[in-house]
C-alpha cells in the first residue's frame, strides 16, 4: 500500500511541477519511475505515455471548448508526428536499454540548459489580432492556399515543410523516451512557422495526445505498459497536473525553475551513470 | 487566413467537452482499480496481468483491479483517437475533405501501428 501511495505521490509532483513550468509531467516521470521505485526503462516509458495523454486531453479539451488551439494546423502536423511515433515506437523495442538512458540524459541536459538559460521575448505573440493591418493578413481574393487554410485569425502559417519534418522527429523523441514533445511542437511553431505562443501552446497540447496514443497502443500490444504501475502513476499525474494549473498564476516560478534545474541536471547525472552501468 | 465555420466552431466545442469527459471516466476507473489493488494488496512493483480483451468483462464483475485499471488505460489512450473520428465527420458534413483525408490519414498510421506491433508479437 505504502508503495502505492508513494507512487500516487511521486505522480502529483510531477504533473504539478510540469504544469507549474509549461512542460508537462513526461520529463520527470521516466526517471521517477526508472531510479525511484526501479522500474524498467521502456516499462516507465509505457506509463509515461499513458500520463501524458491524460494530461494533454485534460488540457486539449479546455483549450478546444475555448478555441484557443488551432485544430486544423494541429491535425496537418499531428498526421506527421503520428507517423514518427509509430517509426520510434517499432524502434524503441529494438534499442539497447542502455542507449535509451543515454538519450534521455541528453534530453534531460538540453532541458535544462533551455531553462537555466535567460529568457527572450518569444518572436510572435500575443493571440489573434482581429484588426491588424499587414496585407497578408487580409482574406486573399484568389482561392485560399494550404497555409491560408491551415492559418488562424491574426497570423499566418509559414514553412510548413520545416513544420512537418520537427513535427516527424518530435513524434519519433515523444515515442523512444515517453515525453510529449511539447518542449520540440511549441518552438517550431512559435518561431519557424509564425504561431503566436499561446495558440502554439494549446495546439501542441492537443497534438501530444495522438502522438502519445499512435506509440502507446504499440506498447500495450507488445506488454510494455504495466497496469498496476500504470494506473497509480496516471492518477497521481492528473491530481498534480490539475493543482499545479490552478497554482500557476499565484506562485513565483522563477526559483521553482532554478530548483527544477538542479534536479534534471541531477536527474540527467544519474541517468548517464546508469547508462554507462 | 481561414474563418472557421459555424458548425466547425460548434464541433470543437463538443469535441473539447467529450475529451475532458472520457479523462474524468478514466481518472475514476482508475482510482476503482487503485482502490481495489490496496484491498487486495497488490504492490505497483507487483507483474501487472497483460491485456486480455476477451477476459476483460469477467474481470469488472469479478472487482478484479486489473480489468478496472485496463479499461481505464484504454479509454486515456482512446480519447485523442475518438478525438480525431469525431473531427473527420465534423469536417465530412462541412465537406472540407482536405481534412477528412487528413483525419483518415492520421488513424490508417495507428492502424499500421497496431499491425505492426501485432505481428512483432505473433
Amino acid at each position: 500500500m505504502l508503495v502505492g501511495l508513494l507512487m500516487v505521490a511521486g505522480g502529483v509532483g510531477a504533473g504539478a511541477f510540469g504544469a507549474l513550468l509549461g512542460l508537462g509531467g513526461g520529463i520527470l516521470i521516466v526517471p521517477l519511475l526508472t531510479l525511484g521505485f526501479g522500474l524498467d526503462l521502456r516499462e516507465a516509458v509505457g506509463v509515461s505515455l499513458v500520463s501524458v495523454i491524460m494530461t494533454s486531453s485534460a488540457a486539449a479539451g479546455v483549450y478546444l471548448e475555448r478555441h484557443v488551439a488551432n485544430m486544423r494546423l494541429g491535425m496537418t502536423l499531428e498526421l506527421f508526428t503520428a507517423i514518427g511515433a509509430l517509426v520510434g515506437g517499432s524502434i524503441a523495442f529494438l534499442l539497447d536499454e542502455r542507449l535509451l538512458s543515454f538519450l534521455f540524459a541528453a534530453l534531460l541536459g538540453y532541458v535544462a540548459f533551455t531553462m537555466a538559460r535567460p529568457r527572450t521575448t518569444p518572436v510572435a505573440d500575443e493571440g489573434p489580432a482581429a484588426d491588424v493591418e499587414d496585407p497578408e493578413l487580409r482574406l486573399p481574393a484568389t482561392p485560399p492556399t494550404t497555409l491560408d487554410r491551415l492559418s488562424g485569425q491574426g497570423y499566418r502559417v509559414r514553412h510548413l515543410g520545416r513544420g512537418i519534418v520537427g513535427a516527424t522527429f518530435a513524434g519519433v523523441v515523444s515515442s523512444l523516451l515517453g515525453i510529449g514533445g511539447g518542449i520540440i511542437k511549441v518552438p517550431l511553431m512559435n518561431l519557424s512557422m509564425g504561431v503566436p505562443l499561446r495558440v502554439a501552446t494549446a495546439t501542441s497540447n492537443m497534438m501530444i495526445g495522438i502522438t502519445a496514443s499512435a506509440s502507446a497502443v504499440i506498447y500495450v500490444i507488445r506488454g510494455g505498459i504495466d497496469p498496476y504501475a500504470a494506473g497509480p502513476t496516471a492518477i497521481g499525474v492528473f491530481l498534480g497536473a490539475t493543482v499545479g494549473s490552478r497554482l500557476a498564476h499565484r506562485v513565483d516560478v522563477r526559483l521553482l525553475r532554478m530548483l527544477f534545474v538542479v534536479v534534471l541536471v541531477y536527474t540527467a547525472i544519474q541517468m548517464l551513470l546508469r547508462a554507462i552501468g | 487566413m481561414s474563418t472557421i465555420s459555424p458548425r466547425a466552431y460548434a464541433a470543437e466545442r463538443t469535441i473539447g467537452r467529450l475529451l475532458i469527459g472520457i479523462t474524468y471516466v478514466s481518472v475514476g476507473l482508475l482510482a476503482i482499480g487503485f482502490v481495489l489493488m490496496i484491498a487486495n494488496g497488490i504492490s505497483p512493483l507487483d507483474p501487472g496481468p497483460p491485456l486480455d480483451v476477451a477476459a476483460l468483462g469477467a474481470q469488472l464483475v469479478a472487482l478484479d483491479p486489473a480489468g478496472y485499471l485496463w479499461l481505464g488505460l484504454l479509454a486515456v489512450i482512446a480519447a485523442p483517437i475518438v478525438r480525431v473520428l469525431v473531427a473527420s465527420v465534423a469536417y465530412a458534413r462541412d465537406a472540407d475533405w482536405t481534412m477528412v483525408a487528413i483525419s483518415v490519414a492520421i488513424l490508417a498510421v495507428i492502424a499500421i501501428g497496431v499491425g505492426i506491433a501485432v505481428a512483432a508479437t505473433v
